[in-house]
């Protein structure tokens, strides 16, 4: 059955209760479990997908909740016109907070958490010092319910179910599209899924807004039903862990995760709470948390959040191209960075030539892995400029660089660990010159994994393959966006004469496909083998480039790099 | 305008609670910033300690003070035995925080179930002393916190920085590995230090007895302050929370005298929301 | 004064070194040289305690220490300076020195080893109270090598210590090498700096994909010709 299938039937099943003349208790119960899974899905949206634990749900639920109290406790609107104002403004506080907050690189892990608590003590203070609330707190009782089943009970139960069947769609959508693959991406390694053309930024302030917005409409709804809103019972620390405390049960990984934590922390809340073991039950919720987090980091549904992979589409053969010609892809002039006192790069002059092996050369530490974190625009250079096909990229955003087309590996291999082999190789394709949907980009991916040879570990987990696989996997996913431009940075290193003879091969073979490559390497085998030109580094600057075979023979690079023993 | 002595009984009261945010804040920032671990149960710990006090002092008449004899040693067993459960199972610096927000809810659970949500109140000698300067008041209870936490901050500063052993913590802080090849037992000293937090939590609890009415439900009511205070002190600088604390607790005080009592929190949470935007590298 | 037998270290399933031997006898000069990922890393940092080995010996001195935790290895006598430095960065110079001398027999020298140290690099003198981070790259080099003589070790093990320094400071560097060797200080030295470790070393081990392919006198390696096209260019 499709999933559309599912989630009709599903609520039209759920949507019969009301009618069925349940006492109230059941229909209040089942509100509850929809409220929370609302709650916890959408915190799951931003906190469990992309990995920014926010501890200040609360503040957006509250936002909602307030929104909905003024308009329609104060101000006299009918409740339903009220939701959207609801959803929207937490939605755009939201924003505004990711707007800031995430032009700070620093700002992650326990720091974000700690800036979104603080934010909640900040509304909750706002809130209860200015006429919004004012201290005593809103009665909600005069408000009209729209009546969409016999009981207000039961039209609470219909609205929560709208809104949860509603957030777990929302979820199931962004866990299967491109956006959530970004967000998984950035969940595993932000400064990788940005060099690989994933807007960081612009995903992760929507899945913000997203996860505020959806915050705020339970909030909406919420007020209503309890009938009574003050600051402390809205704005409470309690709230975040509750929700925590649910997705991480459930399974962050899972779009249903959180909902099926919700509907086990309510249950299990409610029957420890209303036993005559309150304090006991408390303590075992305690206990539970403990050991979820120490024996199931994953959660309840931790084993089952596998995307679906898509199957083999057919992809047409590529164009063989072409002679290297003189005109230069790249250009590189004057450029500087240092770290820390340390002049890494100092006045590099370089230029790539359309179509060849160019081999980048010298000591470690000479230089060659800043200039492609500068060129990919993971570093900004403090002077020169670089002219990719005619257009500067200094100060260019990295993502924007890749879409340019422009990519690189990683002399350590950098794979998203939470993504399988193959939807690590998916990743570019989704965000590369020409955008693909998932199903189109997992086709493309599966060439790149008959190509370097990956196709029968596309399912399993990088964690699971060996240094030259997880090395070839680099390269794959660099390929998978067809750049114009590759930077393979130390793509022999460690590899076996075997394995090194047959990334040669490759090598060889991606440059016949058209791209101009840039070759990083010690091993000088290949370098002789390969590049059609070298340019030699040392200590920042460039000391000399030409043809393999002229550039080893001048004393200046033998004395750099090979030492002075050998001048 | 509120007159002068009212300003400056103002600043008093904030000096005294800004003390107790930093002694709260001492095993915090110490355990986050040497051990990264973000430890919720330190504030469950603090009143843990506080009602083991209370009843120390209540039912066998001990003096308050005397109660830690009792009360730490137990306390830095159970920062020990944390410590070895959180390192045993390699639990990152964000789970962290989620196994001690569930050790926090046991021992919330366990302070209502022997002392029930009621207030307790511990009354002692220390209580009813309290000296007039200048039209000031200052209790005695306040002025011993003060005391204690100015003491134990330096007395902690001054073992991390000119002892053997503070350099070694620092270093396995740094660099766990290196800092084992040069023959620090990095495990041993970790598992010590986050004995001391525990312990230290023992002692902001005998303070918070002396001074504060006592429920269950106040454990919460100090997490975001003294986080707060713990930040901005810069993690793992023994002398911060104090100093941070004094700063927090005299604008709050200064807040509350000036415009109305409730809007005390703006101040800690808008300063930490500023440092981190604006010096986020400290955190690093 | 030290000896592996057998060395077997593996991350997961991958084995990084498998079955290697090597011996650094008192007051030996070794090299051990290889391309980038054979995991010269690896084996060194495994000799100063760091990994764990799953199979084989070491000796030190003539006694087992395959077992020891890592902080006893510095009691042996060896004395580790990790690739990239890894100093202290937040303490200060003399902190650092002083972290070298933490085990109770180096610290009982620790005036007289902080006095031949600064002697050895009087640019460290001037900067004691400073951050160690706020150092230039050959200054920091200087003092992750001052910080493992503080140890008063036996045998010093250095990982590549000419990562990302001018010229003129690596060999001022060597220089330095040579002249604590030539005290009596055993040496064992990973490089990728080939010709220049091959020139000061009296022996030298070729290490690939975590095994030892070659070994013997420096000369001897240089003149084959698989070591020369690999390593030397020629």
């Amino acid at each position: 059955m499709k999933p559309l299938g599912v989630f009709a039937a599903a609520g039209v099943l759920l949507a019969v209760v009301p009618f069925l003349g349940l006492p109230a208790f059941y229909e209040s119960f089942l509100y509850l479990v929809f409220h929370w899974a609302v709650l916890a899905t959408s915190w799951n949206l931003l906190s469990g997908y992309s990995g920014y634990f926010s501890f200040g749900h609360a503040a957006f639920f509250g936002a909602g909740v307030y929104s909905t109290a003024v308009l329609a406790g104060k101000l006299g609107w009918p409740f339903l016109l009220t939701l959207p104002v609801a959803a929207a403004v937490p939605a755009l506080l939201g924003a505004a907070l990711g707007a800031v907050v995430f032009r700070v690189h620093a700002l992650r892990g326990e720091l974000f958490a700690l800036i979104t608590l603080a934010l909640m003590f900040v509304f909750s203070t706002i809130v209860l010092n200015t006429p919004i609330d004012g201290g005593p707190g809103v009665y909600l009782s005069a408000v009209a319910v729209p009546a969409i089943a016999p009981t207000p009970s039961g039209s609470f139960y219909l609205m929560a179910l709208v809104l949860a069947l509603g957030t777990i769609g929302i979820a199931y959508a962004v866990f299967h599209s491109r956006f959530g693959t970004g967000l998984f991406a950035i969940h595993d390694d932000e400064d990788v899924a940005e060099v690989m053309g994933v807007p960081t930024y612009r995903y992760k302030l929507a899945a913000l807004a997203l996860s505020c917005g959806l915050a705020g409409l339970a909030g909406g709804v919420h007020g209503i039903f309890v009938s009574y809103v003050t600051v402390g019972e809205t704005f409470s620390g309690w709230m975040a862990l509750n929700v925590i405390l649910m997705a991480a049960l459930g399974g962050t990984r899972h779009w249903l995760g959180p909902a099926v934590g919700a509907a086990a922390v309510t249950l299990m809340t409610f029957y420890f709470t209303t036993s005559e073991y309150a304090i006991a039950g408390r303590a075992a919720v305690g206990l539970i948390f403990i050991a979820v987090i120490l024996f199931m980091p994953q959660g309840l549904l931790g084993r089952l959040s596998r995307r679906k992979s898509f199957p083999r589409g057919k992809t047409e053969e590529l164009s063989k191209i072409k002679a290297i010609t003189t005109d230069a892809i790249l250009v590189v002039r004057g450029v500087s960075k240092a770290f820390k006192g340390v002049q890494a790069l100092d006045g590099i002059e370089l230029e790539v030539r359309r179509g060849e092996i160019l081999g980048l050369v010298g000591p470690n530490g000479s230089g060659k892995s800043t200039l492609i974190n500068v060129v990919s625009g993971h570093y900004r250079c403090d002077a020169g400029s670089l002219m990719f096909e005619g257009r500067e990229l200094s100060g260019v955003a990295p993502h924007r660089i890749a879409r340019g087309g422009i990519a690189r590996t990683y002399q350590i291999p950098r794979p998203f660990p939470h993504l399988t082999v193959l939807e690590n190789v998916a990743l570019p394709p989704m965000f590369g010159q020409v955008v693909m949907e998932r199903r189109a980009a997992e086709s493309e991916a599966w060439r790149w994994l008959a190509f370097t040879g990956l196709e029968n570990k596309a399912e399993r987990f990088p964690a699971d393959l060996n240094l030259h696989e997880r090395k070839f996997l680099e390269l794959a996913r660099a390929l998978a966006s067809r750049p114009k431009l590759l930077f393979l940075d130390e793509v022999l290193s460690g590899l076996t004469p075997a394995e090194m003879d047959e990334a040669i091969r490759l090598v060889r073979a991606i440059r016949e496909q058209g791209a101009t490559i840039v070759f990083v390497e010690h091993v000088m085998r290949a370098v002789m083998e390969l590049t059609d030109r070298i340019v030699v580094l040392t200590y920042g600057r460039t000391i000399a480039q030409g043809t393999p075979r002229d550039v080893m023979r001048d004393p200046l690079v033998i004395d750099a790099y090979l030492g002075t023993a050998h001048a | 305008m509120p007159s002068f002595t009212l300003l400056g009984q103002s600043v008093l009261s904030g000096v005294f609670i800004g003390a107790l945010y930093g002694l709260l804040g001492l095993g915090l920032t110490l355990s986050w910033g040497l051990l990264r671990q973000i430890n919720l149960a330190h504030f469950a710990l603090v009143f843990l300690g506080a009602y083991g006090t209370y009843q120390l002092t209540v039912s066998a008449g001990i003096d308050p003070l005397l109660t830690l004899v009792a009360v730490a040693p137990a306390f830095f067993v159970f920062g020990v035995a944390l410590h070895w459960l959180l390192a045993r199972f390699s639990v990152t610096p964000l789970n962290t925080l989620l196994v001690t927000f569930g050790f926090m809810v046991m021992i919330e659970s366990l302070i209502q179930w022997i002392w029930t949500a009621d207030f307790r109140r511990m009354e002692t000698p220390y209580g009813d002393v309290r000296w007039k300067i200048g039209g000031l008041y200052l209790p005695l209870p306040e002025v011993l916190t003060l005391l204690i936490a100015i003491t134990l901050a330096f007395a902690v500063w001054a073992v991390l920085r000119h002892t053997d052993l503070g350099k070694a913590m620092r270093a396995a802080a740094e660099d766990a590995p290196v800092a084992a090849a040069f023959g620090v037992n990095e495990k041993v000293l970790a598992l010590l230090l986050s004995g001391l937090c525990a312990a230290f939590a023992a002692v902001a609890g005998t303070c918070l007895a002396l001074s504060h009415t006592l429920a269950p439900g106040q454990i919460y009511a100090w997490i975001g302050v003294v986080f707060a205070v713990v930040m901005i002190g810069g993690l793992g600088n023994p002398l911060g929370p104090l100093v941070a604390g004094v700063i927090v607790g005299v604008s709050e005080a200064l807040t509350m005298a000036i415009t109305a009592p409730a809007w005390a929190p703006l101040v800690s949470f808008t300063l930490l929301i500023a440092i981190l935007l604006i010096r986020p590298g400290r955190f690093e | 004064m030290l000896e592996a037998r057998n060395l077997r270290i593996s991350y997961g399933a991958a084995p990084a070194i498998s079955g290697v031997s090597l011996d650094v006898a008192d007051g030996d000069l070794v090299v051990v040289v290889g391309p980038n990922g054979a995991g010269k890393t690896t084996l060194i940092n495994a000799l100063a305690g760091l990994h764990r080995m799953e199979s084989g010996t070491l000796k030190a001195g003539g006694r087992d220490i395959s077992r020891l935790p890592a902080h006893r290895f510095c009691d042996e006598g060896i004395a580790l300076v990790p690739e990239g430095r890894r100093l202290f960065t937040g303490m200060t110079v003399r902190e650092n020195l002083e972290l070298g001398s933490y085990r109770s027999a180096a610290k009982a020298r620790r005036p007289d080893s902080l006095r031949r140290v600064l002697a050895l690099f009087p640019v460290l003198d001037e900067k004691l109270e400073r951050p160690a981070g706020t150092l230039s790259g050959g200054q920091q080099q200087m003092l992750a090598i001052g910080r493992a003589l503080m140890a008063c070790p036996r045998v010093l093990l250095l990982d590549e210590p000419s990562l990302g320094l001018a010229p003129s400071i690596v060999l001022e560097l060597f220089r330095i090498i040579r002249e604590v060797n030539a005290a009596g200080m055993a040496i064992l030295l990973v490089e990728q700096n080939v010709a220049t470790a091959l020139d000061i070393a009296r022996r030298a081990y070729v290490l690939e994909e975590g095994r030892i392919v070659a070994e013997g006198p420096p000369k001897e390696l240089a003149s084959q010709p698989h070591i020369q096209r690999a390593y030397l260019g020629h």
